[in-house]
């Protein structure tokens, strides 16, 4: 496995940029154990790959450092993209960054030009943790056509209803960067970033959208507000794969349940 | 040189951040040249430069595109590279609080992290372009921290440059509104000669000041009218204009004379 901390200017963010990248190569069990293993540095071979998003007051470096990410990835052969997306839920901000045409378009366009990553659609898949569930949820509704799978683990699914809560998450963020992300009174919340209004339009324009999952922890206090927008999908007739588990908001329940979202996932385990 | 690349999460943000931090340490360089190599100790700090990137930079610039960890190492001096995004240097309107951040946080941190001196004669400010203009907001900001300030290529007089790009003369990444809250500073502590009017009402100190400017730079201009600006409220200004352009090679080159001009021991120093 080759763990790549990369540095690059982005266009899109009109500033530098960091990513966390995982590409499955020769592991010392492969070379020990595994005569049969994937034929990593086949000529034309690519990896599938997995956009994975983190939390707010997070960034790039979390799912490495808290997560074992990197022996996932190994084991089910699919390479891991690691943005860092600041507290910006992952949308173009209206004073800020454009963090959703960067995760959505840049950078796996981008990618596909430096690794050997599969630009196919079915071998494209995101997936994110809190903030970064919203975000998941918030680019495969941008570019449905894009992703053949997206998963949200304990995904901050309801934007308006967090912004307006007591708890830690919300009234510790500084008002200003919050109001740089949504607008000076957090318009774009319950606008142009509010997951059902974004499902709507894709579904009025007859979208093909991706696989959905949802999981999340029983005593997770984003619980309530995610399954309303998990029963808002349903009534529109979208299925949304959701499961719960025992649980809080936190990297225990990440590092268990992002190996059921790869399980989950339509991967080959295996260069494409 | 040790080198540190340094990620941690800063509650002033609110998400995390990185730093590139140098602190002299003996090298085979002076071994093989028979240089003195006898400045490690237990107990002794070094004199620090926290050094500035311009817009859509970051932490990595001045590491990647100059040899300023050789030119650290020559003068014993440990270097502090942080990243402010397009921020200006500023508490934003919308956005974050970069300045509190590098004016409160990060010297608290990288004091306690790293044998970097506490004292104001040790501790240093500079950057280019955006981080010129931030190097002095810095040092006018905090002025009991930094000595000296030192601008390579800066938007010093930040009201003149947001004219220009408002008059579409260039570009810039900046949304003045959520940088500055609008395109109107004057008179504001956005603009550096309101600060240092202020700064001098109140009798405080003042930084020392470097500047340097290209002569075919765009912002020559700005800067001349600048420095006038600052000679007439009796700033100690050194002004150096040399030829060149807003890039890389005139900031490799001009660092140099910045590390010649300021008070280096050019070796630890004990407190």
């Amino acid at each position: 496995m080759a763990h790549l901390n990369c540095s690059f200017y982005s266009p899109s963010l009109k500033k530098n940029a960091k990513i966390t990248v995982i590409l499955p190569t020769v592991s010392a069990d492969d070379y020990l154990f595994h005569d049969n293993h994937p034929d990593y540095y086949c000529e034309g071979a690519k990896y599938q790959t997995l956009y994975l998003l983190h939390g707010s007051y997070g960034d790039c470096m979390d799912w490495t450092l808290l997560a074992n990410v990197g022996r996932y990835a190994q084991e089910h052969c699919v390479a891991v993209v690691m943005p860092s997306g600041e507290n910006s839920s992952y949308v173009d901000m209206l004073h800020g960054e454009a963090y959703l045409t960067y995760i959505s378009e840049e950078l796996p366009e981008f990618l596909s030009k430096i690794f050997p990553i599969s630009k196919k659609r079915e071998d494209t898949f995101i997936a994110g943790l809190s903030m970064g569930g919203f975000g998941t949820f918030r680019a495969a509704l941008e570019h449905p056509e894009r992703y053949a799978a997206a998963a949200s683990l304990s995904g901050a699914l309801d934007k308006t209803r967090i912004q307006n809560s007591q708890e830690a998450h919300s009234k510790k963020m500084p008002l200003n960067y919050r109001k740089a992300v949504f607008g000076e009174n957090l318009e774009a919340c319950g606008g142009k970033d509010d997951l059902r209004v974004v499902l709507k339009k894709r579904l009025d324009e007859n979208a093909s959208l991706p696989k959905l999952y949802h999981t999340i922890g029983t005593e997770d206090f984003l619980k309530d507000s995610s399954e309303d927008f998990i029963n808002y999908a349903k009534e529109l007739g979208v299925s949304i794969e959701y499961v719960t588990h025992p649980g809080i908001h936190d990297w225990k329940f990440w590092d268990t349940y992002i190996q059921e979202v790869l399980d989950w996932l339509p991967l080959a385990n295996n260069m494409v | 040189m040790a080198f540190f690349e340094t990620h941690f999460f800063s509650p002033t943000l609110c998400f995390g951040t990185d730093i590139n931090v140098f602190i002299p340490t003996p090298n085979s360089d002076e071994l093989l040249n028979n240089k003195s190599s006898d400045y490690f100790h237990e107990g002794t700090r070094y004199q620090v430069l926290y050094l500035l990137h311009g817009a859509f930079g970051d932490y990595t610039d001045w590491m990647r595109l100059t040899s300023i960890e050789k030119y650290a190492q020559n003068h014993k001096l440990a270097v502090i590279m942080p990243s402010a995004s397009n921020s200006f240097y500023q508490n934003m309107k919308y956005g974050s609080d970069y300045l509190r951040y590098l004016t409160e946080e990060l010297p608290q941190m990288c004091k306690s992290l790293f044998p970097i001196s506490k004292k104001r004669e040790n501790t240093f400010v500079a950057g280019l372009s955006m981080g010129g203009y931030g190097a002095l907001k810095l040092a006018l900001t905090k002025p009991e921290m930094y000595s000296c300030a030192v601008s390579l290529s800066g938007a010093i007089d930040a009201a003149a440059s947001i004219a220009q790009v408002e008059a579409g003369e260039r570009n810039a990444p900046f949304d003045y509104e959520a940088v500055f809250g609008g395109t109107h500073i004057e008179g504001t502590d956005a603009d550096l000669f309101t600060l240092i009017k202020k700064l001098q009402a109140e009798g405080k100190p003042l930084p020392r000041i470097f500047q340097s400017i290209g002569t075919e730079d765009f912002l020559y201009p700005a800067n001349v009218n600048a420095r006038k600006k600052l000679e007439t409220l009796g700033v100690d200004v050194t002004y150096e204009e040399h030829p060149g352009i807003h890039d890389w090679d005139y900031w490799d080159t001009h660092i140099q004379r910045a590390l010649d001009w300021l008070p280096l021991v050019n070796d630890s120093v004990e407190e």
